[in-house]
Order: C-alpha cells, then structure tokens, then sequence
C-alpha cells in the first residue's frame, strides 16, 4: 500500500512538472531551450512510477504510538529552530532546541537542560568566536 | 616515470607543515567521528563540509583536510561495528558478520586491529591503483565529446546501485529525482526561472551540501528516534590492550584478495564499496572457510570485508576524479566537496590543475600512514567515543548540521529546506529507495543538460549527434547490459523470495 500511495505521489509530481516544464519558452538562440531537458526527465519518471501501482513492495513498519509523537515533536522543534533563529538569538534557540530534543532522546529535564546550556555556549564560541560566522547572539529586541 | 615526477610534487604539497598538520588533525577527527554511533562516513563528512569551508582554507589544503576526514571515519567506523554490531554504514555491515562474534568471544582487540590493518593494507593498494590507473584514463577521457559525456551520465544513473539487489525502480526513481531537483533555479543557458514559485530563495536552486546534511543527518535522526525503544547496543568489553602480533598476522592472504576484489569493484560503474566488501567476504568464505567458522568470528572474514571495503572506495575515487562521475555514496560526498570548492573533476583536472590532483592522492597516501598509527595504540581512546550517550549526540549533530548550512548562506531559509530534505530522506528510506542516486543526481543534473546542450548545438537540434561516437555507443551497450543484469537479479529475488514464502 505505502508502495501505491508513493507512486501516486511521484506519478502526480512528474506529470506537474513535465507540464510545468512545458510551458518555460526562451525567445533566442538555445536550440533545445529550458523545458526540453525537465519534460524529458518526467516522461520516465511517470512511467516507473506506474510499476510502483503495478507492482509494490511489502509496506515498511511505519512508526506508530510513542515514536510517531516522538518524530513529529522532532520536526516541530528544527522548523521552529529554522523560523526563531534570528529572531530570538542563537544562545536562546539552542538550548531550547537541545533541552527538548535531548528530552525526547529519553534523558531527564535537568540533565538535558544542562547539555543545552553547555552545547548552546561551545558552539557559540566555536563558530562565532573561533570560526568567524557572525551568529545573532541575543533575541531582536535586546541587540 | 612521469607519474613518479608527479607524484613526488603532489608529496611537495601535501608534506608543507600546514597541509600535514591538517592531515593529522582530519585523521584524528574523522576517526572520532566515525567511531560515534550513528554517525556513518557520509553523514560525519557531510556535517563538516561546511565547517571545513568556515575555515577559510585554500582549496587544496580544504580538500587535504576533508579527504582525511573521510578516510579517518572509514576507519572508525569500524570500531561501532564490531564493538556494538551497529555498522556505520551499508558496507560495514560485512565486518559485523564476523567482527561482532570475535569481540564476543573475547577478541575484541585483536579484531579492531585486523580491521586496522586491512583497512590499511585495502587503502594502500587503492591508492597506488589511483596513482597508476587514473592518469591512464584521464587521458582517454580527454577524447570524451558532449555526447560522450551525456552517456556517461546516463550510464552513471541506469547502474548505480544497480547490481545490489535493491528494488531497481526505486533506484532509477531517486536518480531521475535528483535530476529534477537539480533542475529547480535560474536555468543556466536561457536564464529562465525553473519551479522557483517566484521565490528567490530558489533562484540559486538547491545547493548539495544543504540537501546531503538534511537527507543523511537529519534522516538519521529521526530514524534514531522510531527505533530508540529496541535499540539497546551494548558495548562488548576491549579485553587485551594490545594485540599480539600473531594475531593480526592471522588474516594472511585474506588482506591481500580483499584488496584485489574491492579495488575492481570499486572502479567498475555504479558498483562502489558495498559490493567491494560484499564480493571481498564472499570470496573469501568460498576459499579459505574450511570448518565453517565464518559469521563466528573467523579473522579472516574481517580482514577480507573490511580491506575489499577501504580498496573500493579509493577505487571508487578513479572515475571521480577523471569523469566526474562517482561509484558510491561517500565518493558522491566528496564529489559535492569538490564542486563547492569550486573545482569541476574530470580529465582537464589532471591537465589543469595537477597541484590539487596530486596532492590529494599524496595526502591519502599520508593519511593512510597516519590512520594506521593513530589507531593501533589509541583505539581504547576511540572506544571511549561510543559511550558517548545519544541524548547528547544527536541534539549535537543538528546543530553542529544547522550551523555548517548556516554558515553557507547566511539564510534561515536553506535551514528549512535542509529540514524538508531530512524529512523527505526519511520517508525515502523508509520505503526502500536509496538516497545516493538523488545525491548523484542532484550533484550532476546541470553538468548533464550542459553537455546535452552543448551537443545539440553542435548538431544544430538534431538528436542524431548523441548515438553517432563510437564511445557513446559502447557506454550505451555497457549501460543496457548493467540494466538487464540488475532486473534480472532483481526478479530472481523476488522470486525466491515467493517460494520462500509459499
């Protein structure tokens, strides 16, 4: 099943692009021109991806219960990394980020909170005192 | 005689004081790396491309410094292999087979430094192949027209992975995925903004290094976090801190066909190191398993794997280097490090730029001298790196991860599409299809339309100009064999696997 839904996927993706593709002109001088090369990546791809519907492998163990809600606070926590990074300052967003995944890799708040601080400040010297990238080091409002 | 002169100038760069202290340095760190669980060659050297940039080293000694890095996790990714019978990697799995019952068996020591020593001996006798062999073919390759290249890259995709007995679709799927993800950005010859959404975040397209941490690191964690219940690795003790040396003399021969086996399969097309360490061990159960007691701690069974394994892989860096095109995931890696150093590999590299060439293949020679030494006496220090725990780890290896795509562009936005790729490698894996072919694809898609291009326009549009050289045609013939030969394992497999079954 999971074999069937992914090659819909792909199959709905390829022929999006191919027609996407199609639709790239250029008006000089390139004899094969910006859509040819993608319109021709899509044709074999829609059509392998009929062999996935066709024929499918056996379906993976999916993660289920505690390990799906592990994955996806997971997820949630880099995106929100991602988004707050400069807004909120590295120092912050670090050991936050690490305190929380350090939690969800099955360690206590206390000991967690402290490898946030630790990595949170070793990186922060790592990279912007010794490797020279200037890092957002405060929140906005406090720089 | 020329080689030699050669040769002995990349030795001149490679031995500068700078240049020689990075060598160690990456040797120590890559074994580091690679002995911490969790942390395979491809994903330890992909977190680090962007640190080693931040650098701000010249591209020769950049690449002194990753080249060891990955050589030193080749290494170390023993340790967790046969200690914790966690493989790093796909072609570590081989060592566990016979590496984990020796260390159960009290001979954890001995093991760590017959895969020390094959390792060596494998890398060794790949370098010097490097060293006599791929000037050979550079300068074949020289003859290589648009088209011909257009073949290769065809024929790099259709066998990559192919003869591993994975699902061959899924395979080609993720190649012809990398493709159109490259594909996204500012079309280089017209100029016209492919799949962007208007955003110009993507004008630039998907840069490799972000799309490469996201699908090893980022996959890796959360594949780490679905399986965190079942997996309680526990560590096998050292037992004697030195080995004897008669011990390590017991591989014998193992060594030596390891390293023929690996080296062949490492430079043929699309087969990389998972082949070299599978064929190596299989061999050698075939020749020398007399009482059975390979899979139950035959030294031999991890002297073969391990020098077929470091043998492909330096293999493996010979149609890198002089094609452009790599055999496997970690020459893959490498092949993105020289692309962000700005250095395009194929035969005008060797015309071009030799300096970067030979210092290189001198630095790995330099490596493997280096990685011998550091790891027969401070294994026990290594060892240590594994009871690192993961809750430290992993939090770690994400941010180290978002601060080297950071560190790339300055922008929050390549951070969520590392993200996005670490989700999507997941998903990928999950369901069977191999990552590698979408980093191939992703790295080579521009190069391969170029040369598509470049051909046409010499034909003025007439498609006929791609089965006209003799050379594209034999990469054709050799990519249609490869192909069958893969679907035909493929279904045999799956056969069996209904008999068994029924």
């Amino acid at each position: 099943m999971t074999d069937r839904i992914v090659g819909l996927v792909i199959l709905a993706s390829a022929i999006w692009y191919g027609v996407t593709a199609g639709t790239y002109e250029a008006s000089f001088g390139d004899p094969l021109g910006p859509a040819a090369f993608p319109v021709m990546l899509s044709v074999p791809v829609a059509v392998l991806s009929l062999f996935l519907l066709i024929r499918p492998d056996a379906n993976p163990d999916w993660a289920r219960g505690a390990a799906l809600l592990r994955q996806v606070a997971a997820i949630c926590i880099l995106v929100s990394y991602a988004l707050l990074l400069e807004r909120l300052g590295f120092l912050f967003v670090t050991f936050l980020a690490v305190a929380l995944l350090g939690r969800l890799l099955g360690s206590q708040w206390g000991k967690s909170a402290v490898s946030g601080a630790v990595i949170s400040l070793v990186l922060f010297v790592a990279f912007d005192q010794v490797l020279g990238l200037p890092l957002p080091a405060l929140p906005e409002f406090m720089s | 005689m020329e080689t030699l002169n050669l040769l002995a100038d990349g030795f001149a760069v490679a031995l500068t004081p700078t240049n020689l202290m990075l060598a160690v340095l990456g040797c120590f760190l890559g074994t580091l790396i690679g002995s911490l669980p969790g942390l395979g060659p491809v994903n330890g050297v992909a977190i680090l491309i962007p640190v080693a940039f931040s650098l701000e080293l010249d591209p020769t000694s950049a690449l002194i410094l990753l080249s060891c890095i990955y050589y030193g996790c080749m290494y170390g990714g023993r340790i967790s292999s046969i200690l914790l019978n966690i493989p790093g990697d796909e072609p570590a799995i081989m060592t566990t087979l016979d590496g984990y019952p020796m260390a159960k068996a009290g001979k954890a020591s001995e093991a760590l430094a017959i895969s020390a020593v094959a390792s060596f001996i494998g890398a060794t006798f790949a370098t010097i192949g490097l060293t006599l062999f791929a000037p050979m073919l550079a300068s074949v390759a020289i003859h290589f027209g648009p088209s011909d290249y257009f073949a290769l890259y065809v024929m790099a995709f259709a066998t990559i992975g192919g003869i591993t007995g994975a699902n061959p679709f899924k395979t080609l799927i993720a190649a012809f995925l990398g493709l159109m993800i490259a594909a996204v950005g500012l079309d280089p010859g017209t100029g016209v903004a492919r799949f962007t959404f208007d955003s110009f975040h993507l004008y630039d397209g998907f840069d490799p290094i972000v799309a490469i941490v996201g699908l090893f690191a980022i996959s890796e964690v959360l594949m780490y976090l679905e399986k965190m219940d079942q997996l309680q690795g526990k560590m096998v003790p050292l037992g004697r801190a030195i080995p004897k040396l008669k011990d390590i003399l017991s591989g014998g021969w193992a060594y030596i066909r390891g390293s023929v086996i690996g080296f062949v399969s490492g430079v043929l097309p699309g087969a990389g190191a998972s082949l070299g360490a599978f064929l190596s061990y299989i061999a050698e159960q075939r020749w020398s398993d007399k009482d059975g007691s390979f899979g139950k701690g035959n030294p031999k069974g991890v002297a073969a794997p391990e020098a077929g394994n470091n043998s492909a892989s330096g293999g493996a860096l010979i149609p890198m280097l002089t094609l452009g095109v790599p055999g496997s995931g970690t020459t893959a890696v490498m092949l993105a490090l020289l692309i962000s150093l700005n250095i395009q590999p194929g035969p005008l590299l060797f015309e071009r730029q030799p300096d970067i060439v030979w210092g290189l293949i001198a630095a790995l020679y330099i490596a493997n001298f280096v990685l011998l030494l550091l790891n027969v006496p401070l294994i026990s220090f290594f060892t240590r790196a594994l009871s690192m725990p993961q809750w430290i780890l992993m939090p770690f290896v994400v941010m180290v991860s978002f601060m080297g795509v950071y560190s790339i562009s300055h922008s929050t936005f390549d951070l969520l599409v590392m993200v996005g790729f670490g989700l999507f490698g997941y998903i990928l894996r999950k369901v069977g299809v191999s990552l590698v072919p979408i980093i191939l694809g992703l790295l080579l898609g521009a190069e391969m339309e170029n040369n598509l291009r470049r051909a046409l326009s010499i034909s003025d549009g007439n498609f006929g100009i791609l089965f006209q050289s003799p050379i594209a045609l034999a990469l054709y013939a050799i990519t249609a064999t490869m192909l069958c030969l893969s679907f035909y394992l493929a279904f045999r497999k799956r056969r069996r696997a209904g008999e068994k079954s029924v």
